[in-house]
């Protein structure tokens, strides 16, 4: 039985990573084949390098996460705020509710309608609005719920009773908030923001959408570039990508590790 | 006395949902005292405390402190600071920053704050402990960051809001030393909440009574337990036999069928009135020599005495008495002059005093064990 469970585990992760590791082997392939592997070379890399284009994809990128993710927890710290004060309970609930959406539709149906929606307005407003700005406010969208799902637990779990003990010592309801309540939950903002940001860095369906020629995101040119004929700096891009998740993922089981530890630790005593 | 006053209750009433916890309600604390409000839970002490606190607003009536009117002052203005029931210390903080917080909040000069933590810290008993985070300490210690961290703002008044519920006995006992020795060595004045009433005895120069969110009775401590003014603090204060009485003239009253000579006066002829003897006043005597006579029909080993259950036509008395007595025997009770105390008729007579549901309650507890010892002897 446990030979057999053992099995079954190492069956589960070649299945998950399989692909993943033979992207990462062939990307070191020096012949740009699958056919046959000649040696181990970092020439991929290197033309990956001089293209500019895809340079500038990956700044977009980048320039597309940090602002997207950064607005998103703004928005979303202040609306997990906002909902834990609220009193009344059908209210809350279904706010909670409707901000789940963005997160429970099928991307294409967001993408679709975001698309739709900025056509429209662009053409009430005589301009256009795709570009870099439509793409700012779908990833906001999408990834906002996901911020506020990450942050209302930790202003759930606030024992009350330290806000009045701050106000007891001299705090103001501003100063409460800000040394005893936002330390507390700082680790779901910033579980928020890397969230938001991972998000956003791989998203295409929805971006696939709302996107115009002059503002193309990684995974928009890696579709362009592979949709007709492989390219195989590609891989190397894409691993690097693996890469890059990898260390965030590493990064948010770190941060939330903290929080979850100090919690146990409290309940201990 | 009066020029003493520092802080003054004058007419609260509070409600939650429409369900009155404080019912005009009049106080006054002297500056230096050490004050407990005790009550059953839902009497509404903690609310009282929480208004002093500022942590809620009465829906009538004013507060007053050092003779100004602070209904409109936020908590964080006022001159009070709270230990709470459960801690509230700041997890984040370590036991030197949990101390220091409040003055650094008021601006305190930085050497002087590590003084002032230090000493603190010295008086508490948590020397050593400056760099712990409050998760990783006991209840106890926990308890000690939470008086240190109030304390150390050297507040006119510090509320203290059941600070000992959650510590196991022994280290009540010496907390409640700890506090006593604290607030005489501070004089600052301390209100305090418990529904222990044990505590409230050991520890307070007045007790205020409270049940149904009014004050049933304040007073010193022996003056609340010598002298109740009603059935509900009799019965809440100790052990009590409540009786029904009637008293027939000055220092006559008639009760269980007999007439006693007592010490109390004042009443209508003929009035109505509760009776009060306490189980440890009444002295156990032969048959022909008591003025009462009865079967009793419960005894229980105690340690340092015996408490019997003692029934006199069908009232159940219980009685405190260091000699042994069989049970199913009959035996003779003599009781002083001096240890009935008489009471007027309050909301509460007839609620409480005849100790025959508690012997009922004695049996049931124990029937369990009976059931356990069977199955395991069963086994």
């Amino acid at each position: 039985m446990k030979v057999f469970s053992k099995i079954y585990l190492v069956l589960i992760f070649l299945l998950l990573y399989a692909p993943i590791l033979v992207l990462i082997v062939f990307s070191f392939n020096e012949k740009g084949s699958f056919a046959a592997y000649t040696g181990v070379s970092l020439k991929w890399y290197r033309e990956l390098f001089r293209d500019s284009t895809a340079l500038d994809s990956l700044r977009n990128s980048l320039v597309l996460a940090v602002s997207s993710a950064a607005v998103a927890t703004g928005i979303g710290t202040f609306a997990a705020l906002g909902l834990d004060r609220m009193r009344l309970r059908w209210l809350k609930n279904s706010i909670s509710a409707v901000t789940n959406i963005p997160m429970m539709n099928p991307d294409i149906v967001t993408g679709v309608s975001m698309m739709l929606l900025f056509v429209a307005v662009g053409g009430i407003l005589q301009t256009d609005l795709t570009g870099f700005f439509s793409m700012l406010i779908a990833h906001i969208t999408f990834s906002l719920p996901y911020v506020i799902l990450s942050i209302l637990p930790r202003f759930k779990q606030f024992d009350r009773s330290l806000r009045e003990a701050a106000m007891d010592l001299g705090c103001t309801p501003a100063q409460s908030f800000f040394k005893i309540e936002f330390p507390h939950i700082l680790p779901g903002i910033v579980t928020g923001f890397i969230m938001a940001f991972t998000l956003s860095l791989d998203d295409f369906v929805i971006s696939h959408f709302v996107s115009s020629p002059d503002f193309v995101t990684l995974p928009l040119y890696i579709y362009n570039q592979t949709a007709h004929k492989v390219k195989y700096s590609m891989y190397a891009l894409c691993t690097l990508i693996i890469l890059a998740i990898l260390v965030l993922l590493l990064l948010v089981n770190f941060v939330s590790g903290i929080g979850a530890r100090g919690k146990r630790k409290k309940e201990i005593a | 006395m009066n020029q003493d006053v520092l802080i003054k209750l004058s007419g609260i009433t509070k409600a939650f949902d429409g369900e009155t916890v404080l019912d005009n309600m009049d106080l006054e604390i002297h500056d230096k005292e050490f004050v407990t409000l005790l009550g059953p839970s839902g009497c509404g002490k903690t609310t009282t405390l929480r208004i002093i606190g500022g942590f809620e607003t009465p829906d009538a009536g004013d507060v007053f402190f050092d003779g100004e009117r602070i209904n409109d002052v936020p908590a964080y203005k006022r001159q009070v600071n709270t230990v709470f029931q459960r801690y509230a210390l700041f997890p984040h903080l370590n036991v030197y920053d949990n101390v220091a917080f409040g003055l650094r909040l008021s601006h305190v000069p930085k050497a002087e704050i590590e003084t002032r933590v230090k000493e603190m810290l010295e008086m508490t008993g948590l020397r050593g402990f400056e760099a712990r985070k409050p998760s990783t300490l006991s209840g106890g210690q926990q308890q000690r960051v939470a008086i240190a961290r109030a304390l150390v703002n050297q507040p006119r008044v510090l509320l203290l809001d059941e600070p000992l519920g959650a510590l196991d006995l022994k280290l009540r006992k010496d907390m409640q030393n700890e506090l006593k020795r604290i607030q005489h060595a501070t004089g600052i004045t301390f209100i305090y909440v418990t529904h222990d009433q044990e505590e409230a005895l050991s520890m307070s120069d007045t007790v205020v009574v409270m049940s149904r969110g009014k004050i049933q009775q304040i007073g010193t401590p022996t003056d609340i337990y010598n002298e109740p003014v009603n059935a509900f603090v009799a019965d809440f204060i100790g052990e009590s036999n409540i009786l029904d009485g009637i008293m027939i003239a000055d220092k006559q009253a008639k009760f269980a069928g007999q007439t006693f000579v007592c010490v109390d006066g004042g009443f209508e002829p003929n009035e109505p009135v509760d009776i009060v003897i306490r189980p440890e006043d009444v002295d156990v005597v032969p048959v022909e020599k008591g003025m009462l006579a009865g079967k009793v029909s419960s005894v229980t080993f105690k340690g340092d005495y015996y408490e019997i259950i003692v029934d006199i036509r069908g009232f159940k008395w219980m009685i405190e008495t260091s000699d042994y007595v069989a049970p199913e025997t009959t035996i003779g009770l003599s009781i002083d002059p001096d240890a009935i105390h008489v009471m007027k008729k309050s909301e509460y007579s007839g609620m409480f005093g005849d100790y025959s549901t508690f012997s009922e309650e004695m049996d049931h507890l124990s029937d369990p064990d009976a059931g356990q010892g069977a199955e395991e002897a069963a086994e």
